[in-house]
Parts: C-alpha cells; sequence; structure tokens
C-alpha cells in the first residue's frame, strides 16, 4: 500500500509496498484452493497457512494487510490465534475476518469480543465474502494512513520526533551491519525566540515552514528531514560521506540566508547547523551521534551562528579534528 | 483407479456447475473424493475418531462453498455427534456409523 508522501516534493517518503497481502488461515486445503480462484481478480498477494501457529510465524514474518481466519483448527484454533494477534502492537490493527462453519451467536460474540472486524459463516458466498475483505482492506488502508499521519509534524509536513528516533536507531542500525557511510545532521534557526518576540508567532511558524521547504529542496531523496522540536530540525542522510553531508548542509545554510521569510523583512533569518558523519566501521551508539551533533551545533553557535560544523566520527576513537566550517 | 460404486440416489451436483469460475475447482473437488472416502472409512474402521472428526470438520467448511450443501450438512452431523462422544466411550463407533454411511453415500454420489 502506497502511504501518502506528506510534501508534493516526493520527500520524505517510504519505500513503496505495492500490493496489499492478505493471509488466508484454515486446516481445509479445499477452502484455500477456492478462495485462491475467487480472489484471483483482485490484485492481491495471496499468503496461505493450514495451522494456527503456522499463521502466527507468518504474519510476524509478514504483517499481512487483512486475515481470513478459520475458527475450528487442530493445534492453537482460531480464537487463539485471533487473542495473539491483539495482545501485539504490531498486529494488533490488523483486520481479521472470521471464516467458520460455526454458526452459533456465542462464537460469533467471542471473535467480536476478542476483535476480529468480520464474520462470515460457510459456506460461504464467494461474492459476499470477496466485498467483505475489500472494505477490510480500505480499513486497513485509512488505519495506515491515520498511522502515517501520527508520524508527521502538523505544522511542517516533515516527519515528526518520534518518527525520527525511529528511523534513525533504523539507519543507525543499517549502517552498522553493512559497514555504509552515514550522516546526521542537527539544525537551529538562529535568534528564533526574537523572531516571535518582535513579529509574532504567525510569522515565527512561517519561518520554520520556510526552512521546512528549503529542507526538502536542498536534500536529497534518500534524506530523511524531521522537525525534531521547537526550532530544532534534524536531517539523516544515509549513505552519505561528511564531506558531501557538508555540501547538502552548506546549501540548506546559504539557502536560508538568501531567503527573505514573510513578515521578516529587514531582519536576517540564519541557521547553525552541526553534522556527524562516519565512513568507516563506527561504534557509537545512535543517542551518541545525536549528542555529538547537537555539540558541533553549539560550536556552531558559538563561534558566531550561521555557519556548518562538521565533524568525521571515529571508531570508538576521541572525536577527529572538524572540518571547514 | 477403479470406478467407485455410486451410493443410493442419483448423482449429486454442485450448486455452482454452471459457474465457469468454479467447473475446474468442482473437478478437483470431485476428483478428491475417493479418497476422502476411503479415508473416512478407513477412520472408522479402526476407531480414528479424531481423524475422522478432522475429515468431517474439513468435508463441513469446504463441500458447501464448491456448492455440495447435503455433504456438507452431513459431515456436520458426524462432527456434532464426535464432539459429544467420549473418546473412550466404547460404543463411539457404534454411536456414529449410521451418520458416518450416510455421509459416504454422499460423497458416492458426488459428480462433476
Amino acid at each position: 500500500m502506497n502511504a501518502a508522501s506528506p510534501g508534493g516534493t516526493g520527500t520524505p517518503r517510504r519505500p513503496d509496498e505495492p500490493r496489499q497481502v492478505v493471509l488466508i488461515v484454515d486446516d481445509s486445503p479445499d477452502v484455500h484452493r477456492l478462495l485462491r480462484i475467487k480472489l484471483r481478480n483482485l490484485d492481491l498477494d495471496l499468503l496461505h497457512a493450514y495451522r494456527g501457529d503456522e499463521a502466527l510465524e507468518l504474519i510476524a514474518r509478514t504483517e499481512p494487510d487483512a486475515i481470513l481466519l478459520d475458527l475450528d483448527m487442530p493445534g492453537i484454533d482460531g480464537l487463539g490465534v485471533l487473542r495473539r494477534l491483539k495482545e501485539n502492537d504490531r498486529t494488533q490493527h490488523i483486520p481479521v475476518i472470521i471464516i467458520s462453519g460455526m454458526k452459533r451467536a456465542e462464537d460469533k460474540v467471542a471473535a467480536f469480543e476478542i476483535g476480529a472486524s468480520d464474520f462470515v459463516t460457510k459456506p460461504f458466498d464467494l461474492t459476499e465474502l470477496r466485498v467483505r475483505l475489500q472494505a477490510a482492506l480500505r480499513l486497513r488502508q485509512l488505519l495506515s494512513l491515520l498511522a502515517h499521519r501520527a508520524q508527521l509534524d502538523g505544522l511542517t509536513g516533515l516527519w515528526n520526533r518520534a518518527f525520527f528516533e525511529e528511523r534513525w536507531t533504523q539507519e543507525h542500525a543499517r549502517a552498522v551491519r553493512h559497514v555504509h557511510p552515514l550522516s546526521l545532521a542537527i539544525l537551529d534557526l538562529d535568534h528564533f525566540k526574537s523572531i516571535n518576540d518582535t513579529r509574532g508567532h504567525p510569522v515565527g511558524d512561517g519561518v520554520l515552514e520556510g526552512l521546512a521547504r528549503i529542507l526538502r529542496r536542498e536534500s536529497r531523496q534518500t534524506d530523511c528531514p524531521c522537525r525534531y522540536g521547537g526550532e530544532e530540525f534534524a536531517l539523516i542522510m544515509p549513505d552519505t560521506h561528511v564531506q558531501d553531508a557538508l555540501l547538502v548542509c552548506e546549501r540548506i545554510r546559504s539557502g536560508v540566508e538568501a531567503t527573505v521569510f514573510n513578515g521578516c523583512e529587514g531582519m536576517r533569518v540564519t541557521v547553525s547547523i552541526g553534522v556527524v558523519g562516519a565512513s568507516a566501521q563506527c561504534d557509537l551508539p545512535p543517542a551518541e551521534w545525536v549528542r555529538a551533533a547537537d555539540a558541533n551545533l553549539y560550536a556552531a553557535k558559538n563561534a558566531g551562528r550561521n555557519r556548518v560544523v562538521a565533524t568525521e566520527l571515529q571508531a570508538a576513537g576521541p572525536h577527529a579534528p572538524r572540518l571547514a566550517a | 483407479m477403479t470406478p467407485f460404486p455410486t451410493g443410493s440416489g442419483g448423482p449429486l451436483r454442485s450448486a455452482f456447475c454452471a459457474d465457469p469460475d468454479m467447473r475446474e475447482l468442482i473437478d478437483l473437488f470431485v476428483e478428491a473424493m475417493p479418497d476422502r472416502v476411503r479415508s473416512l472409512r478407513e477412520s472408522l474402521e479402526h476407531a480414528r475418531l479424531d481423524d475422522l472428526r478432522r475429515l468431517a470438520h474439513q468435508l463441513r467448511g469446504a463441500a458447501g462453498s464448491y456448492g455440495f450443501a447435503p455433504v456438507g450438512d452431513a459431515a456436520g452431523r458426524v462432527e456434532d455427534q464426535l464432539r459429544n462422544i467420549a473418546a473412550s466411550d466404547a460404543s463411539a463407533v457404534e454411536q456414529v456409523k449410521a451418520a458416518v454411511d450416510e455421509l459416504v453415500n454422499l460423497c458416492r454420489r458426488v459428480s462433476p
């Protein structure tokens, strides 16, 4: 499923997930065969499990977009599977449609109470099952969109702090595992408080939005620009040597300097940026990277603001001399 | 493979036999019937009631969806009876035999 990009300019963007995935869990091979044929016209990838434990293992690995779940199976039964899914943060929002020969009201009540989103009794009318599945997939899409929105900063449309923490940990782990270069920048608007105090908060908000636009414009597609909080921003630059990160950040800095923001006529709006990067193996934990980038940001502030300070991080050793600011 | 005898009563056809999507599926379902009948009979003969219950359960779920509602209903009766019989009950096989015979008879009548 495609999550909507927050900005029209292409970043931030998630990797495309082209087709929705539906898992069918039933102990009868006949049911799988039937559904495979009957659902083939929907643009879906189907996964198949014949036992409850097999289903749980597949779900943990693939996180399907919807699940068709039989109740009466050997081993872990359908309600057991459903209960486990609802206990897990990562799987609790996957819509589950129960497909069951059990017609008693108390079976349906039990399933809905645990969190099933729908219940279709066997023998099923396949047309009905198909439209119910489509309804569940639409719901899933909307929930994903909501979850996506929850990761965005409302004012600037950049990724928010929570998303930054998550993505930064992932990118850091990826870089360490594959020994890829990685860079991180922390940006802070200079004298932002005085803009708010003298020109008013709406003007201040406009400056934050303007900086977000410059960040998007000057960063690359694979970079991840985030609003870190207040007037602080962060830019994750995967597969980027610190020298290249410095160039990107210098473009951002000069872009801000050259911009006349609405309501800020006759005023110099500038940004200070701290950058760290590593090209070889670097075992500094992710939080230490942020601290080191922050230290460079404050070095930039102390050196007179409106500048970029960048450092190449070394494996475990003390920080290398700073690059040209 | 030796042709299996059709049970008493004429051939039983799928309610969906006019649906071109279902043709191939129904054929596969029907082809698998002699094996199923054999498994049902063997499970009953050897008093493997868990196997019998699982076979009946799967047929109950699937047969109706393939357009063979009477088979699904008969399988449901076998499953329900087995659910209410303790495995240790010495007369379990006797109690369920009539329902299994009825199911087997219907399975034999299933036709493409």
